[in-house]
């Protein structure tokens, strides 16, 4: 087995950033094993893409055709199937995101390859190393993959630098992989999130609050914060879970991705799913009463406080 | 109809805590355990599918693999609601990664035939993300990851699953099948004192590794990973804590607040 | 847990006088309704402290002689060797652990009525007291000025004997000592008036004889008010509040620094509907700051975050934290910030409960926040300790989260209950907290005086503190979202059921004053309210509004003060002599008359409402009912009776052979559903039925030790009654 095959991700006809993100990292581990790095693309329309996916690094671009318009779990993991069979790489790289979580695990399980999701840091010394959170990102476990020969591993978005597109120029190969009624599963439609009127995506000063705010009754005083403070309100996902807050306010993995000039976290923790929606904000400000919350991780500033009181104070100057 | 709710109990840590001698676990002494919120939420949603359906004979049970604390969390489940539950433990299964943890689960779902196996997105504390989608690989079984809606017809399932930005696709599948449930689909309902009460009336089985037909070495060979250690993160620069009373604090902010939003 | 370095500087010892504090936590003279003459109940409360941790607790004010009595109000007294020997209880018990016992020696002069004594007291001049009562002292020669200094000394070696290490001569809050140095009181022009040094001279005497008598043993403290609030007529902190500092900083080993006076005490014991944390620090603050001392300085402020505390040490502020009603609100706030356990600190909320006891005159203190305060040696409660229940088999099932409901689930698993069950029908926990913290605002601006309305957000405390201990405490589940039906609480499978539903504002003007509902009045017209629906915004509120207020206490001149700061006419009805009567002894009444004028409510008092009629409301007069008024509004809130929610606990008690045969063994109403009062007294309802919850009857309180003399007893001793086999303390 050798190589290390990256792949791909788009949505709805658009390549997906994560994508580029992936050949960064890859094309570093893929150095330090002395093994060429392949990016696979998957889809009814993957050959659109393998101009972009032809970055520094990449050897070559494979491209999968599969039925349908878009995303299958079953066809994904039978054209991920067919380029391990094909290809024979030691290392296979995702992007940790819903798509390929919905199927990576179970070709590892199937194949008995080495796993391990959500990774931060990617290696080979002796073998392959990966590191990723444990205890919700309290602590950092560092992973090996004793006796596999290939190992399926997904990468958390927004940590690697995306790769520059097409500043490579690897050539194209179609790869064909049966498919014939390997998906068990119908798209019947897409739904957009409702947008409520709020674009958090467009605000400058994000105040986001979260579950430390305790009370539903408690929102409306931080509205008024908010706008006191001439900031836009925003929240984790447990308040809109409960709602509290309306979809549209949500940052994080399954609401927006917001990069504001300021973000002041009132009682978020930090919960990966929440940081993948903030953390490229220029500037994060978190006040947390859990001196070992997530958050402090990729805050600038941070306060181990009660928030009503810090929030009290901060009214007095607006 | 038979639904398996594949659950876990999760550790909390205690805001001081410290590492076993190996560096490769957190000292059992400093963790706290509940059963993990995502299954909360699957569970919820199996026994509402199940008190949907006309007539008798429809189950709902609850499988984990732990050891003593998961008990707690496999009577949490039957107060709740379900009518049976499995518990798998091997001292060997103690360090398993998720693939392991898998190959055992999907022997003891196997022995269920179900129609219907429900899991969690996720677990607090592990994090991964795959168990349930690793379940199906073993089992065989068409999936769906991220559920966040449920319309069960006949033998077809219809599910919106939740994608990035809020967007949602709606898909159908046909049983037998596996759905990993996101946080938010319900409103878990809780046990009365009586329904804890009588949780241990239920049938609550306890299997061994070899009661499933699996030796250690069949699990070891599923197994994906294995922890090297596990430490502190860097915090790097980490973040500027700042210091004082409250009014000290929030002067502090509005002033970096000031500073970066002009010019 | 450990401590968290950053607060280190709280726990360093400093020296005062011939004494060591222990760490920088000091429990400030205050009242409890204990005095000399409850010994168990002023040993057992302020030895809870020290066992919580606190360097140093002092005695309330302590009269010195018989001339300065303020009965009915309870203070201290060491007028014999009756007085030394109760009092040397309290040091014995500080002495155990490590604290150091103070006593606030003090001459009221004309502010102490002496109506059981029947002396008379001495005052530099003849001017009658601002407070309260108009007492005139008698006039003050040398000879008066000789024996009342006597008086102190004598004080000052008895306390001695009994064990004190720190001797006040008290002079804040406008009593002795300082009658003279502020030119408001005193109008002589002897050597004793005039001049600063003159004013000054009857305190650094009384020092200075204090001093030589015991300062080798003891620690000699004074309790300044370094600015009277009354501006140049009297002391001002950066007049003679300074200079008196540096004037008798030698003969002092401890500065304990106030503001205000007695008459208007709520500026210093400053309650946080009008006063923020550390509120005092523009005045006391100054005198470090100045540099215009050597010795150590110790000032409140209802200081209850530690992160204050550091930070006001740190800057200088003070040397010593010194707290009276943080340390009544958890008497383990130290101890727990030594453990690291912040989350566990029950945080004083400033309502001023415990004060209002004292106002009244007679009874012993109470505490919204903790409800062992005061029943220390009486009934033998520990505010860390529950023993375990002794039918601690038993599940319990707790319908409603409101003050009683959360305070009881939380004791109940404080004693190990195999399980309790909170179920709120809401979906937060609180009950009328949630909506009552929202009131006390008005439009946000300063009145004169110093004091914003800065609302009843505190109040919320009540709530946070047991939420973080439900959630700790394993064998409580809390449910919310959730409203049980009779047939659900039969079902529950639970031995033990306890009421705890509320209750509701009368929607007829069913008020105490008629006993019967006003004509007309109907809250279910869209003009009517009561007060929570002004809080939750259901109604429109037209611009005329008139709020009755028969109630006493906060709720209807809250609605008037929102009202009015949100800029509607507000007119305020009542049928008694004042309005919000009880809020005098909360010592928010000042603070709220200048809110409401400044506000222009229009305020009626000695009125009651006839009949109400749209548009209009027929009042009279109480006194003289043929002389009537109407007044025109637009929206009408009645603030009167408030009527238990009780009915789920009648239909459950009615069936009785249904109790029995699903096994529930006990059926209790607790808080406001079982006689609506305030929140304090619904927080101790809670804990009470959980303290007593094995007891052979719970729901009849088990008897408490009154300490009394019992007569025909020829030995004279104190009697010390029987302590409940419930009892979390033990006796020495």
């Amino acid at each position: 087995m050798s190589g290390v095959v990256v792949v791909a991700e788009s949505r709805r006809g658009e390549l997906r950033e994560v994508s580029l993100e992936l050949i960064s990292a890859a094309s570093a581990v893929a150095q330090e094993m002395g093994e060429p790095l392949s990016v696979a693309v998957i889809g009814s329309d993957c050959a659109k893409f393998s101009g972009a996916l032809a970055a520094d690094g990449v050897s070559e671009v494979l491209t999968v055709q599969a039925p349908g318009d878009g995303f299958e779990a079953d066809l994904w993991a039978a054209a991920v199937e067919g380029l391990i069979d094909a290809e024979s790489p030691s290392l296979v790289m995702l992007g940790h995101t819903i798509d390929s979580m919905g199927f990576a695990p179970a070709v590892a399980a199937r194949r008995g390859l080495g796993f391990a999701s959500d990774v931060v840091a990617v290696g080979w010394s002796d073998g392959l190393r990966v590191r990723r959170g444990a205890y919700g990102d309290k602590l950092i476990a560092e992973l090996e993959f004793p006796g596999k020969t290939c190992s399926i591993v997904t990468v958390r978005p927004g940590i690697f630098p995306p790769a520059t597109a097409g500043a490579g120029s690897a050539q194209a190969r179609s790869v064909q992989v049966p498919m014939e009624g390997v998906a068990r599963t119908a798209h019947v439609s897409y739904e957009e999130a409702a947008s409520g009127g709020v674009d958090i995506t467009k605000a400058e000063f994000l105040l986001s609050i979260g579950r430390g705010i305790e009370d539903k009754d408690n929102v409306p005083r931080f509205e008024e914060l908010a706008a006191k403070l001439g900031a836009t309100l925003s929240s984790s996902r447990p308040l809109v879970d409960a709602g509290w807050m309306p979809s549209a306010r949500q940052v994080g993995q399954s609401g927006k991705t917001v990069k504001p000039r300021v973000y002041l976290a009132l009682g978020i923790s930090g919960a990966v799913q929440h940081l993948a929606g903030m953390r490229n904000a220029d500037t994060i400000i978190a006040v947390n009463r859990d001196p070992e919350a997530p958050i402090f991780n990729v805050a600038h500033y941070g306060a181990v406080a009660d928030l009503f009181e810090i929030a009290d104070e901060l009214d007095a100057f607006a | 109809m038979r639904i398996v709710v594949a659950v876990k109990q999760v550790a909390a840590l205690d805001e001081e805590f410290e590492l076993l001698v190996d560096g490769r676990s957190v000292d059992p002494d400093y963790l706290e355990w509940d059963l993990n919120e995502w299954d909360t939420f699957s569970l919820e949603a199996a026994l509402q599918l199940r008190d949907a359906l006309d007539g008798d004979g429809h189950e709902v049970v609850a499988v984990t693999i732990g050891e003593e604390e998961a008990q707690e969390g496999l009577l949490a489940c039957l107060a709740k609601g379900a009518d049976r539950a499995v518990r798998v433990w091997d001292e060997s299964l103690r360090d398993s990664d998720v693939l392991a943890v898998a190959r055992v689960l999907a022997a003891v779902i196997e022995r269920e035939s179900p129609d219907l196996v429900l899991c969690g997105v996720q677990s607090s504390d592990a994090v991964n993300g795959a168990t349930g989608v690793a379940l199906s690989g073993f089992l065989g079984l068409a999936h769906v990851a991220v559920v966040k809606h449920i319309e069960l017809d006949g033998t077809t399932v219809t599910v919106q699953r939740e994608l990035e930005g809020g967007l949602v696709e709606i898909l159908t599948l046909p049983l037998p099948a596996l759905l990993t449930i996101q946080t938010g689909i319900n409103e878990p309902r809780y046990a009365t004192l009586r329904a804890i009460k009588q949780a241990r009336e239920k049938p609550l089985e306890s299997l061994s590794l070899g009661e499933l037909g699996l030796d250690h070495g069949a699990v070891a060979a599923a197994a994906g990973s294995r922890v090297v250690s596990i430490a502190h993160p860097e915090r790097g620069e980490g973040a500027q804590m700042l210091e004082g009373a409250p009014a000290e604090v929030a002067a502090r902010i509005v002033e970096i607040v000031r500073d970066r939003m002009t010019g | 847990m450990a401590r968290d370095p950053k607060y280190d500087i709280l726990f360093e010892p400093i020296q005062i006088g011939p004494k060591t504090l222990k760490n920088r936590f000091y429990q400030v003279p205050h009242c409890i309704g204990a005095g000399s003459e409850k010994p168990g109940m002023q040993a057992y409360h302020r030895g809870m402290k020290a066992e919580g941790g606190w360097g140093a607790c002092c005695t309330e004010y302590c009269s010195i002689h018989p001339e300065s009595d303020d009965t009915s109000r309870v203070s201290a007294r060491i007028w014999d060797d009756g007085d030394v020997q109760n009092l040397a209880a309290m040091c014995d018990r500080l002495h155990e652990f490590g604290a150091l016992a103070g006593i606030e020696l003090w001459y009221g002069g004309p502010h102490a009525p002496c109506m059981e004594s029947r002396a008379t007291p001495r005052g530099p001049s003849q001017i009658a007291s601002d407070f309260e009562l108009n007492i005139f002292p008698r006039n003050m020669d040398q000879d008066d000025i000789d024996t009342v200094q006597q008086m102190y000394v004598d004080a000052a070696i008895r306390a001695r004997e009994a064990g004190f290490d720190i001797v006040y001569v008290y002079g804040a809050h406008a009593y002795m000592p300082f009658q003279f140095l502020s030119p408001f009181y005193n109008r002589r022009s002897d050597k004793y008036g005039g001049s600063f040094e003159n004013r000054a001279r009857f305190w650094r005497e009384s020092l200075i004889k204090v001093r030589e008598a015991v300062g080798d043993d003891c620690a000699i403290a004074s309790r300044f008010a370094v600015d009277h609030l009354l501006g140049p007529i009297s002391i001002q902190v950066g007049e003679d509040g300074k200079r008196f500092v540096e004037h008798c900083d030698d003969v002092v080993d401890l500065w304990d620094f106030t503001v205000g006076d007695i008459a208007e005490w709520g500026q210093n014991a400053g309650p946080s509907r009008f006063f923020e944390e550390n509120h005092e620090k523009p005045y006391t603050g100054q005198i470090k700051a100045g540099n215009h001392t050597n010795k150590p300085v110790v000032g409140v402020g209802r200081i209850t975050n530690p992160d204050t505390m550091v930070a006001i040490i740190r800057s200088g502020q003070f040397d010593i934290i010194g707290a009276a009603r943080p340390s009544i609100s958890d008497p383990f706030l130290p101890q727990k910030i030594e453990e690291g356990r912040l989350d566990d600190i029950r945080e004083c909320i400033g309502c001023n409960q415990c004060i209002s006891r004292w106002e009244i005159g007679g009874p012993p203190m109470v505490c919204t926040q903790n409800a062992t305060a005061g029943e220390e040696y009486r009934r033998g409660w520990h505010p860390e300790k529950f023993h375990p229940a002794a039918n601690s088999e038993k599940s319990v099932l707790v319908i409603g989260a409101g003050p009683a409901g959360m305070e009881c689930a939380m004791i109940l698993g404080k004693r190990e209950m195999s399980a309790v069950h909170l179920v709120e029908a809401h979906k937060q926990i609180g009950g009328c907290v949630n909506w009552i913290s929202q009131l006390g605002h008005s439009d946000g601006k300063e009145n004169i005086f110093r004091g914003t309305a800065r609302g009843l957000g505190e109040w919320s405390r009540i709530v946070n503190y047991r939420q973080i201990q439900l959630d700790k405490l394993r064998n409580v589940e809390v449910h919310t979202n959730s409203r049980l039906s009779a047939e659900d609480v039969l079902g529950y499978g639970a031995e033990i059921v306890i009421v705890a539903t509320g209750c509701h504002y009368a929607t007829d003007g069913m008020n105490a004053a008629t006993h019967a509902p006003i004509p007309g009045a109907d809250t279910s017209l869209d003009w009517q309210l009561t007060p929570d629906e002004v809080v939750s915004g259901a109604k429109q509120i037209g611009k005329r509004v008139l709020v009755l207020e028969n109630e006493a206490y906060f709720m209807g001149v809250s609605v008037a003060q929102k009202l009015a700061g949100e800029g509607h006419d507000v007119t305020l009805v009542t049928q008694a002599g004042d309005i919000a009567g009880y809020m005098h002894y909360t010592l928010e009444a000042p603070m709220l008359h200048r809110d409401l004028e400044r506000l222009g409510v229009h305020i009626h008092t000695y009125t009651m409402l006839d009949s109400i009629e749209p548009g209009v409301c027929h009042a009279y007069d109480v006194w003289n009912p043929a002389e009537t008024h109407d007044f025109e509004v637009d929206t009408v809130v009645l603030c009167t009776a408030r009527i238990s929610d009780d009915e789920l606990y009648r239909e459950l008690k009615a069936d009785k052979e249904r109790l029995a045969s699903e096994g529930i063994e006990g059926l209790y109403i607790i808080g406001d559903a079982s006689a609506p009062r305030m929140i304090v007294d619904s927080v101790f309802d809670g804990h009470r039925l959980a303290r007593e919850i094995d007891s052979p009857t719970p729901e009849m309180p088990l008897p408490f030790i009154r300490e009394r003399r019992l007569w025909g007893d020829s030995s004279n001793a104190t009697y010390l009654g029987q302590l409940s086999s419930t009892a979390d303390i033990s006796l020495v």
